[in-house]
């Protein structure tokens, strides 16, 4: 059946009026907005001032000292969540008693919502009344994410790798189930240990899946807001004020609406640059697989 | 049967609080004679979720419907999605809200946007307006809501200190007593001056580890959050005589060689003291906020402090919270030499004033039921057990009610120190800009209570900053 031009347009004018409204618009407005200086408690309104916030970008030192904070714990988060999730599909593919139970309670954290996640690890953080700091006082070691910056920044990423890893794993678990048969058979005759299966074997086959799930971490982990938030606020001082976290305070707080413009600008620039060197490898380990 | 027969007690009870509201309503006639043209219009409202608010909510608000038929929606939230909502709202001049919370320092960027509702012409309107309302029994808060001309953008509903208050049950206690002059070789009492504080805050801690009870000698709002900033401009810096955030009101600079006082020797070394006082308080206190000082106030291991009057009913009254009900009073805060003298004199002050007023948004698409609305929330036969509620007055004839007097005996003295020393107090200055300077004034102090800076390099940095962002701004 022939389908007329109009009649594809006609199909896709909905999505397309939605991608425009919901998406494109507002994106050009922040480009519009980030050529200006802007604030709502300014006398001044708005004024015209070109590349002026993007200039002030590259010095401004908390904007950089908070990217790389940001890009630390990406970093961090994902060069722990990814080869543990591995490890872990990898002993879910074996049978064990308990397996069931422990898949259940594994995927939990994935359920709850980013907000409550971090309301919880408050109350498990407290220095006052909190398990943890009351557990690891008992083995000598003086626990309190309110003054130590090194405690406060391992707990994010503790909190992080505890939500997600589970997400890591289910996403491997899937990778795991579809792999083709013939390969391992072929190993088996060949006399491969399970070492030797999994590093030429599994490992390979398995890279565009983990290339993809690393994908989808970054972005997440790079955006990350709600937890960190309601755990530290961003403290204390400056250990935990990730990127995420001092452009919303920029926006919501100073009312900085053109240089916070610009600042989203910048890290959605980032990210494509990210997003679009993971795809390439991506791509290039499918082609090679 | 004996349940259901409770069940019909507590229905009959929650529909005879209203009807009892309803039955203190001065002038009823009038009431439902002015909102008649509004029948079944639809307000709303936004408000931080604070006991007055609450209280409003619960009680008021029914009344009110009930009264006039006007139906109102009011949201209560954090004091951050509250300000979101309502900046939003009045920014964009979209008209989702008929009346707003504005919150004491926040009036100036308000006004300054002309976002707000000049009222005046309302108070004249008779129409409209009570006769009853009468706008001069208002106490000074009012004034903090008045334009350049004297013209009214809010009508007061909460008003309340910030200042000191401590534990009388281990004030009195003669062992206690006599431990801390054998120490100090002076006798426990209100402190006067920061060097007692100290000593008090010390004391008691070192009491509570010798003791093996858990007790501490200071409480602060020490969190990587706005409270902080505020706590050091509202509390610590006025009464070591660093008025108005450090900012030379005249030209709107904060740095010493700009006129402004922020990275004076003074507030350098009231800063210091901030943060070397957070050993005498909870391991927990730099993940406090104002809720959280207050809260463990209530558990009972703090002796003195300084907290959020809005907080003092509960602590004075609720036993699900407060463990300390009938063990507090309250008093000023202690001053640096010279400091009370000027606040005397109207050139300076001790502490903050803080409260907040309803208003009207210039977009507001009911105006005049709005209008009715702020006026039965604030009218004079209510205010009384408003206080009762919720700790608050804003009206001078409130104080002369045997209630404001039972209430003060169970509040430590609350109203006396109000009605007495409240004009040693202050609300924000006039400082348009607040929001964006506290975000950065938070920056920079919650970097020195983290130790990444020490409080010299903080403020001067912290001056420096706020000098160039107050240009930026254009002052």
């Amino acid at each position: 059946m022939r389908v007329k031009k109009t009649q594809v347009w006609g199909l896709i004018s909905p999505t397309l009026i939605l991608m425009i409204l919901i998406g494109v618009i507002p994106v050009i407005y922040v480009i519009y907005l980030s050529v200006f200086k802007y604030s709502v408690f300014s006398k001044t309104g708005m004024v015209y001032v070109g590349f002026d916030n993007f200039r002030k970008l590259v010095f401004d030192a908390s904007f950089l000292k908070s990217l790389s904070l940001g890009l630390t714990f990406v970093a961090i988060c994902c060069l722990v969540e990814i080869p543990l999730g591995l490890l872990i599909a990898n002993v879910l593919t074996y049978e064990f008693k308990g397996k069931g139970v422990f898949r259940t309670i594994m995927a939990l954290p994935l359920a709850m919502a980013p907000v409550s996640i971090g309301s919880m690890w408050v109350l498990l953080t407290n220095p006052d009344v909190g398990p943890l700091p009351y557990f690891l006082g008992k083995i000598g070691v003086d626990y309190n994410i309110g003054v130590n910056a090194t405690q406060a920044f391992a707990t994010t990423v503790f909190m992080d790798v505890w939500h997600w890893t589970p997400f890591v794993i289910l996403t491997f678990m899937a990778g795991l189930a579809s792999l083709p048969k013939d390969p391992y058979e072929a190993s088996l005759v060949d006399g491969a240990n399970r070492w030797q299966t999994f590093r030429y074997i599994t490992l390979p086959l398995l890279r565009p899946v983990i290339l993809t799930t690393l994908f989808i971490r970054i972005m997440d982990t790079f955006r990350v807001f709600d937890e960190v938030w309601m755990l530290t606020s961003g403290g204390p001082g400056t250990a935990t004020r990730f990127v995420s976290i001092h452009l919303v305070r920029e926006v919501l707080r100073s009312m900085n609406y053109g240089y916070s413009s610009a600042m989203s600008l910048f890290l959605l620039y980032l990210t494509i640059v990210i997003c679009w060197l993971l795809l390439t490898f991506i791509s290039i380990s499918q082609e090679e697989v | 049967m004996r349940r259901r027969l409770l069940t019909v007690v507590f229905v009959l009870c929650f529909l005879l609080v209203p009807t009892m509201v309803f039955a203190q309503v001065a002038n009823p006639d009038w009431w439902k004679k002015a909102a008649e043209p509004y029948k079944g219009v639809v307000i709303h409202g936004v408000s931080e979720s604070t006991p007055p608010s609450k209280a409003i909510a619960e009680i008021a608000v029914p009344a009110f419907e009930e009264l006039t038929g006007i139906k109102v929606e009011l949201e209560t939230t954090s004091w951050d999605e509250m300000y979101n909502k309502e900046i939003q709202d009045m920014q964009a001049g979209a008209g989702i809200y008929d009346f707003v919370y504005l919150e004491q320092d926040a009036v100036y960027s308000y006004m300054e946007q002309d976002w707000l509702t000049d009222l005046t012409p309302f108070v004249d309107n008779a129409d409209l307006t009570e006769p009853d309302f009468d706008l001069p029994d208002f106490t000074s808060f009012i004034d903090y809501f008045k334009g350049k001309d004297g013209e009214l953008y809010g009508i007061p509903f909460e008003a309340f200190l910030k200042t000191y208050i401590y534990r009388t049950d281990l004030f009195n206690d003669s062992d206690i007593q006599a431990a801390f002059k054998e120490k100090y070789g002076y006798d426990l009492a209100v402190p006067t001056t920061w060097e007692q504080y100290e000593d008090i805050a010390k004391f008691f801690t070192e009491y509570g580890k010798e003791k093996g009870i858990e007790l501490y000698g200071h409480v602060a709002q020490a969190k990587t959050h706005p409270c902080l900033a505020y706590e050091l401009c509202e509390t610590i810096w006025p009464p070591w005589g660093v008025y108005n955030w450090g900012i030379n009101l005249e030209n709107m600079r904060t740095s010493v060689e700009n006129g402004g006082t922020l990275n004076s020797d003074t507030a350098k070394e009231a800063l210091g003291w901030y943060v070397d006082m957070l050993q005498y308080a909870p391991p927990g206190v730099r993940t406090y906020t104002w809720d959280e000082a207050a809260a463990v106030f209530g558990t009972g291991i703090i002796a003195q402090g300084f907290l959020y009057m809005e907080n003092l009913g509960w602590l004075a009254h609720d036993p699900d919270r407060s463990v300390v009900i009938g063990k507090v009073a309250i008093d000023i805060p202690p001053a640096k030499p010279g400091v009370m003298e000027a606040a005397e004199a109207g050139e300076g002050y001790i502490g903050y004033y803080d409260g907040g007023a309803w208003g009207i948004p210039y977009c507001s698409k009911n105006k005049e039921a709005a209008w009715l609305f702020i006026q039965w929330c604030t009218r004079k036969e209510w205010q009384p057990e408003f206080a009762e509620l919720a700790t608050t007055v804003v009206r001078k004839s409130a104080f002369e009610d045997p209630i404001i007097d039972e209430l003060n005996v169970a509040m430590g003295g609350y109203y006396t120190v109000m009605q007495e020393k409240g004009h040693l107090f202050a609300g924000c200055p006039p400082l348009p800009m607040q929001t964006p300077l506290n975000e950065l004034y938070l920056q920079w102090i919650s970097r020195a209570v983290a130790g990444e800076v020490s409080p010299e390099e903080c403020l001067d940095n912290l001056a420096k900053e706020a000098d160039e962002l107050m240009e930026e701004l254009g002052y």
